[in-house]
């Protein structure tokens, strides 16, 4: 009896096999690869990342899939933020079978699992991840839809020069990320005939900035650049306006300061009027494609999209739409070839994405200018 | 000049701080020959409990009167921290008068951690704020430099405690027993000096001082956090030496030289501000180099 039962269960197993194998070839799925932070201390960014994606993705498979009818599938893998666990991470999605990656969100993660995935020949695409070593290890299959830090810098230089600010003074705190924004930003400014009249850095942590404010004072520039984080800045805009250095001397500060509390430290008075590049809110693009998504995103989940970094991870998705559409493929080198050669002005939903540089990264930039205006960062408008 | 003038007076203010907490540093290591690490947090607990208060009041819609309810919570917050270092003194470092100079030291660090973390956890690991606008935003151009009124409080409070002080030490019995005290503990005792009450009483001042310090930290910038009293702690201690530690009137001369020194680092040489410490530091070696004592000696004996 049981000998029957096994032989039986044996051929069914079979069949299924045969079947299996006889399924046409256009109904396997293609699988999409996320790891990002679904859980740990990022877990918000990582949660909202995968309901973009799966969102777009929907509307994608709603519209037929793929390469003559093949339907997309995510693959999420939870790498908490770790760095260890984003390697197991980039070993579980390329056992899985997938054809590109979107992922991960802290640079510290992306690192160790795009090597992973140059080694298995995966497209990988973060939306995230902005430390500059990232694109220099020559991977040829790893791009970015978000922006390096040059990018802010030569934006706020383009906007000061823009507005007829002559002379600047840039202010760092000595950490790699604010010495690079400020370097970046200096370099950019020289180049398109601005003059540098102070270039120097403040200790984080301290309390009193009047020292090098005074000489900026003394310096006279147009404008104040600070690239350091929001406590310091808020600080440094309340004892300027002590020193009497603005309102007559623009305060500009970079995206670290780009936080409720650096109006809360400055203090209302001192901060009106303070200018502050960033990336933009979600609600304030002006794209017509970021305004439609945003639509989408709440009438399917209820609330709008909190982060920036949600609607990268929305483009890096789309991207991989397009290279597998034009190429007519999921063969990663014709992919990557066609990103970094053909693909060009997309309507990206954080703004048009002009092309990818030969590193992978992003070309043009997104940033914008908000103004703080009782109390509140408003988009800076002419 | 009126650029000088105005590093004059940064200088000036950032230094009154450092002088306000090198007191404590000092008087602590005249009478006991320990560094006391923990005094810097004494410092933020100050500035601490003074927030708490200044929030209590402003909690219970009391809005008129402030400068006299901002004069008692100054009081009330010496008072307590003065209690805390009483406490600190008893518990920590009491117990190892006789065991040498290093288990006191690692207790004081214990101390420091112990406290910076307590805070940490009972006000949270964030940026706290004063509240805004509790002394008039008044400011005056002298010769093109400007001045806040919170910067002439700041002054002139400074001024009077550490002249208070030196009075105390200097004009009083107590005093003189402090002084007695720190020139030798047992002959102090065979003058009839309960040396206990003594070392209290410098563990009452000090913090006392620190606490001040604290408050006016907190009105004048604005923005607090746990790890305050280290910044602070490590600068004051280092304009304690250089003033000579042991030393009171060193230790008011070094805080206002090291607060300008610092100033003109990074007022006037190139890059300064990101060399600021680094100057400032080295200037220090190079003074200790000449007078490993500090600019005033540090023989307890006559000075204290």
């Amino acid at each position: 009896m049981r000998k029957k039962i096994l032989v039986a269960l044996s051929l069914l197993v079979i069949i299924a096999l045969a079947l299996a194998g006889c399924k046409p070839k256009a109904a396997e799925p293609i699988k999409i690869g996320f790891q990002g932070p679904i859980t740990g201390k990022w877990a918000y960014e990582g949660e909202g990342m995968v309901k973009v994606i799966q969102l777009l993705m929907d509307k994608v498979n709603e519209q037929g899939g793929l390469l003559g009818g093949r339907k997309l599938v995510l693959v999420t893998c939870d790498d908490k933020g770790e760095p260890s666990d984003a390697s197991l991470c980039a070993d579980k999605l390329v056992s899985e079978g997938v054809v590109a990656v979107i992922g991960s969100y802290s640079s510290t993660c992306t690192e160790p699992a795009s090597a992973i995935y140059n080694e298995h020949n995966i497209l990988h695409i973060t939306p995230s991840s902005t430390a500059t070593v990232l694109t220099t290890k020559g991977y040829k299959q790893f791009f970015r839809t978000c922006f390096l830090d040059d990018r802010q810098g030569l934006f706020a230089a383009e906007f000061f020069i823009k507005k007829g600010w002559k002379k600047a003074a840039f202010i760092h705190d000595n950490s790699t990320y604010a010495k690079g924004l400020a370097e970046w930003a200096k370099k950019y400014y020289e180049e398109k005939g601005g003059t540098t009249v102070l270039f120097d850095a403040i200790t984080p942590g301290e309390l009193d900035f009047t020292p090098i404010l005074t000489r900026i004072k003394e310096a006279g520039p147009d404008v104040i650049y600070f690239t350091g984080y929001h406590p310091d800045g808020g600080l440094m805009v309340k004892q300027a306006k002590e020193l009497g250095i603005t309102p007559g001397i623009v305060f500009a500060a970079g995206n670290a300061c780009n936080n409720p509390e650096f109006i809360e430290i400055a203090g209302k008075d001192a901060a009106e009027g303070v200018l502050v590049s960033t990336e933009p809110l979600p609600g304030d693009l002006p794209y017509p494609e970021a305004k439609k998504f945003i639509e989408d995103f709440k009438a399917k989940y209820g609330e709008e999209p909190a982060s920036i970094w949600w609607l990268m991870a929305g483009d890096a998705f789309n991207v991989i739409v397009e290279a597998i559409k034009a190429t007519n493929s999921t063969d990663t080198d014709k992919m990557a070839e066609y990103l970094h050669t053909k693909f060009k002005d997309y309507p990206g939903i954080t703004g048009p994405i002009l092309g990818f540089d030969e590193k992978g990264d992003r070309l043009g930039t997104i940033h914008k200018f908000y103004v703080i205006k009782d109390g509140k960062f408003v988009p800076y408008e002419e | 000049m009126d650029i000088l003038l105005q590093q004059a007076i940064n200088g000036l203010t950032i230094g009154a701080f450092y002088a306000l907490i090198a007191l404590g540093y000092t008087m602590v290591y005249g009478v006991l020959k320990l560094i006391n690490f923990a005094h810097g947090d004494l410092f933020m607990l100050g500035a601490y409990m003074g927030l708490t208060l200044i929030s209590m009041y402003l909690g219970a819609g009391m809005t008129s009167g402030i400068i006299w309810a901002l004069l008692v919570i100054f009081i009330l917050v010496m008072i307590a921290v003065a209690i805390a270092g009483v406490i600190m003194e008893r518990v920590a470092y009491r117990p190892l008068r006789r065991a040498g100079r290093l288990a006191p030291v690692v207790s004081a660090l214990g101390v420091s951690i112990f406290l910076e973390n307590a805070v940490m956890i009972i006000y949270g690991p964030r940026y706290r704020m004063y509240p805004k606008g509790l002394i008039p935003e008044i400011q005056w151009n002298i010769a093109g430099a400007q001045v806040t009124l919170m910067q002439v409080l700041t002054l002139v409070i400074s001024f009077f405690l550490m002249g208070a002080l030196y009075y105390f030490v200097h004009y009083t019995r107590l005093g003189t027993a402090i002084r007695a005290t720190a020139i030798d503990h047992d002959v102090a005792r065979l003058m009839g000096i309960n040396v206990d009450a003594i070392v209290s009483l410098v563990f009452i001042l000090g913090p006392a001082l620190g606490a001040a310090g604290g408050i006016m930290v907190g009105l004048y910038y604005g923005r607090i956090n746990f790890v305050l009293g280290w910044g602070y702690g490590l600068k004051a201690f280092t304009a304690a030496i250089l003033g000579g530690i042991g030393n009171i009137p060193g230790a008011m001369v070094g805080g206002m030289l090291l607060g300008i020194f610092e100033t003109l680092a990074a007022g006037y040489i190139p890059q300064g501000g990101a060399w600021k410490d680094a100057i400032s530091f080295f200037l220090l070696i190079l003074i200790l180099i000449v007078r490993p004592t500090g600019l005033l000696g540090e023989r307890v004996v006559e000075k204290l």
